[in-house]
């Protein structure tokens, strides 16, 4: 295909390949690498491109049933000296800490012990515990599995209330006329033109009035309100698509209009509810800054990641973890959502 | 009492509007195979759909077995339809499509299958019941409505142009396959369309509109033969009813009908109808194949002039020669005379009592 294109052409198309190269690929993967890292690898640099599987370790025996361990920092020295022990469960500790190695210290010892029969320092290798970082975030971060808990649930509340009215305010648009239509449309157009920030403040304060500070379904309301003028307006364009003749043969057939919407008009509008649920999943999943204001003690995951990111000095990589976690819900809805929304581009064919 | 009856029925889209339907009586038998047919905007689709019940009946009634329907839901009255679309449900295989209305009147689900696959074999769909409507041809997809309509087993089978989104050839097949599955279901059928060469192919009679008003109901032959009036005549056959603007003088104790170029005697029987014409402006139809020409000349009775062929266009099993009556342009249907050319010079005479004379005020037949 490249080649039927002109120099012009292939030239941007050139850019916009490096660019998200650049832009997206390779930050990207330094990141992922940074939450696959432990926290030797960490003080490491420059740092690793491809997140390392093992940890090799030189160990020389000492005296008094003793090991030094030593390290490589591939910064030149060589293997450096770390760490000079004797006791099971701090050795344990040292591996799990610092090279993410979870092997029971007494194992560790007894591999060890492979070094006194020749007197001479030996190279070990150890497969890392690949999720470490990521258990240790639920350890160590406060509320990061009930934020992960919460999340989950408003972005669902998010998805259920913003389609449940948006599709049948979409619906009503396409089908039927009434006095206000036009104005409801620029409504809400305007709607979506409010940043959740902007509304944050006056939401705290109506939620505190309802009752529904700090709650999820208060937060779930916040988000639904840009993503209800969203779907309706994403599900109006599909439903004035559908031939009014199917639904029109589904009441001759047999159907009420409660039936037919349901078995007929909203099937065939999926491609435009998945869609919307995309949109709907991604404000509610992606926000921090409302969730910052409207919340206390259920904070969603993104604010505990951002919360941890922003009180960490050390264990970046934590952080790093928690973000992965954060982004890879919305990686996978997004691509499980993709074919219905290229149908949607595509096309309902009737 | 017949079947359905339809009394004074009346539509308007919007309050104090013009009449849609305005006023249509017509009653149809039990078995009947009837075309509502007319230009577009005529009222035959509001018809059919105020029957369907997709559409609210403003004034007047419609009766089915001698219940009125009009204020029942569309499923509960009994009928079933073919829309121009087909309307077949994208998303469902071509056996959910044709089970949907059994599965919504809770028909246990053996019964289900006996009955869609009997309707599949009647279309002849029986190996495409697993497919999706994107995966079929227009043909197939409009045998899947006709399955779908006659799984039901109406009491009234309604087709809304169900033909006119099918290729040319196909519309003929599948005309004649609809009205082989008509008569093989012993139904009812109501049949729109806007395609006079159709309805005449298919209707035991046809209701012709025009303006909301019903011209004429009747076999096609009837329709075709014995307009009864001038919108029917022009509206029914190809090529349509040629017109020709004639004065009635009475002269040597007979009437004629005399214009630009034509002087034609007004047959007996015509003439104690047209009598009150005399001295003014009447329409004068005939259809093209009712107008004899004759090479030699000769001239009968039933003269209406002497024709310059223009045009000659053969079809086959007959030709049509154009030619020109004043300054309007007539089109002559002939059998017989098949290798006559451009240039050509013919007597016209009118087949026996196959003339037609309309009011020019009303466009009614005058008879």
């Amino acid at each position: 295909m490249v080649n039927r294109l002109n120099p012009i052409q292939k030239a941007s198309v050139a850019i916009i390949l490096t660019g998200m190269l650049l832009i997206v690929a390779i930050p990207l993967m330094c990141f992922v690498t940074v939450s696959f890292s432990n926290a030797t690898e960490m003080s490491q640099f420059p740092k690793n491109l491809f997140p390392s599987g093992t940890v090799s370790v030189l160990v020389a025996p000492e005296e008094n049933n003793r090991y030094t361990v030593y390290y490589d920092y591939h910064d030149g020295n060589g293997w450096t000296s770390i760490i000079t022990l004797s006791d099971a469960k701090k050795l344990e500790r040292h591996f799990t800490r610092q090279y993410a190695v979870t092997v029971p210290g007494e194992q560790l010892l007894k591999d060890f012990a492979a070094t006194r029969e020749t007197g001479e320092p030996r190279v070990f290798t150890y497969r890392k515990d690949t999720f470490y970082n990521f258990t240790q975030f639920f350890k160590i971060v406060p509320n990061a599995a009930s934020g992960l808990k919460n999340s989950i649930i408003v972005s669902l509340l998010t998805i259920l209330i913003s389609l449940t009215l948006g599709s049948l305010a979409g619906y009503a648009l396409a089908r039927y006329n009434f006095k206000g239509k036009q104005q409801l449309n620029v409504g809400l157009l305007i709607v979506r033109m409010f940043p959740t920030v902007g509304i944050s403040i006056p939401m705290a304060v109506l939620l505190i009035r309802m009752g529904l500070f700090d709650s999820l379904i208060g937060l779930a309301i916040l988000y639904s309100i840009p993503n209800i003028a969203l779907t309706s307006w994403i599900t109006s364009s599909i439903f004035i698509g559908i031939n009014k003749e199917l639904e029109e043969a589904s009441l001759v057939f047999g159907g009420n209009s409660v039936q037919t919407f349901l078995r007929i008009t909203l099937p065939m509008a999926f491609p435009a509810m998945a869609a919307s649920s995309m949109y709907a999943f991604t404000t509610a999943w992606n926000d921090t800054i409302s969730a910052l204001i409207l919340t206390q003690k259920n904070q969603t995951l993104s604010l505990v990641v951002y919360k941890a990111i922003g009180t960490t000095s050390s264990g970046i990589q934590y952080a790093a973890a928690g973000s992965i976690i954060l982004i890879l819900p919305a990686l996978v809805f997004t691509f499980i959502i993709r074919k219905y929304i290229g149908q949607m581009w595509g096309g309902v064919s009737m | 009492m017949s079947y359905l009856e339809i009394r004074d029925l009346q539509k308007r889209y919007t309050k104090n509007g013009p009449l849609i339907v305005d006023h249509i009586n017509v009653s149809i038998e039990k078995g009947e195979f009837i075309v509502f047919l007319g230009p577009s905007g005529c009222g035959k689709t509001t018809t059919i759909r105020m029957i369907s019940g997709l559409e609210e009946v403003t004034g007047g009634d419609i009766l089915v077995d001698g219940q009125s329907i009009i204020h029942k839901l569309p499923r509960d009255r009994g009928v079933s339809m073919i829309f121009q679309s087909y309307a077949i449900w994208p998303h469902m295989t071509v056996y959910d499509n044709i089970a949907y209305p059994l599965k919504l009147q809770k028909v246990p689900k053996k019964e289900i299958d006996e009955r869609v696959r009997e309707a599949a074999r009647a279309t002849e769909i029986e190996q495409l019941l697993k497919r999706y409507p994107a995966q079929m041809s227009g043909g197939q997809r409009q045998r899947v409505a006709v399955s779908r309509a006659i799984v039901v087993k109406p009491k009234l089978f309604l087709m809304d142009e169900p033909l006119s989104n099918l290729d040319a050839k196909l519309r003929v097949t599948m005309r004649t396959e609809l009205k082989r599955i008509h008569t093989e279901q012993g139904s009812t059928s109501i049949f729109v369309t806007h395609d006079q060469s159709e309805a005449m192919s298919i209707a035991d009679r046809i209701m012709i509109m025009y303006k909301g008003n019903i011209e004429q109901v009747g076999t096609p032959m009837e329709v075709y033969q014995d307009s009864a009036t001038r919108f029917v005549a022009e509206f029914i056959g190809t090529p349509p009813t040629n017109f020709l603007d004639a004065k009635i003088e009475q002269e040597e104790g007979f009437l004629w009908a005399a214009g630009d170029g034509f002087r034609y005697r007004v047959p007996q029987r015509l003439a104690s109808a047209v009598e009150p014409y005399a001295g003014r402006e009447i329409d004068l139809g005939i259809r093209p194949e009712f107008m004899d020409v004759s090479p030699d000349m000769t001239r009968t009775d039933a003269y209406l002039c002497d024709l310059h062929v223009d045009f000659v266009e053969p079809q086959g099993s007959h030709a049509i020669l154009i030619t020109r009556i004043g300054s309007k342009e007539i089109k002559v249907h002939t059998v017989e005379h098949m290798n006559l050319t451009p240039g050509a010079d013919v007597s016209c005479n009118i087949r026996k009592d196959m003339v037609m004379f309309f009011d020019k005020e009303t466009g009614k037949r005058v008879r």
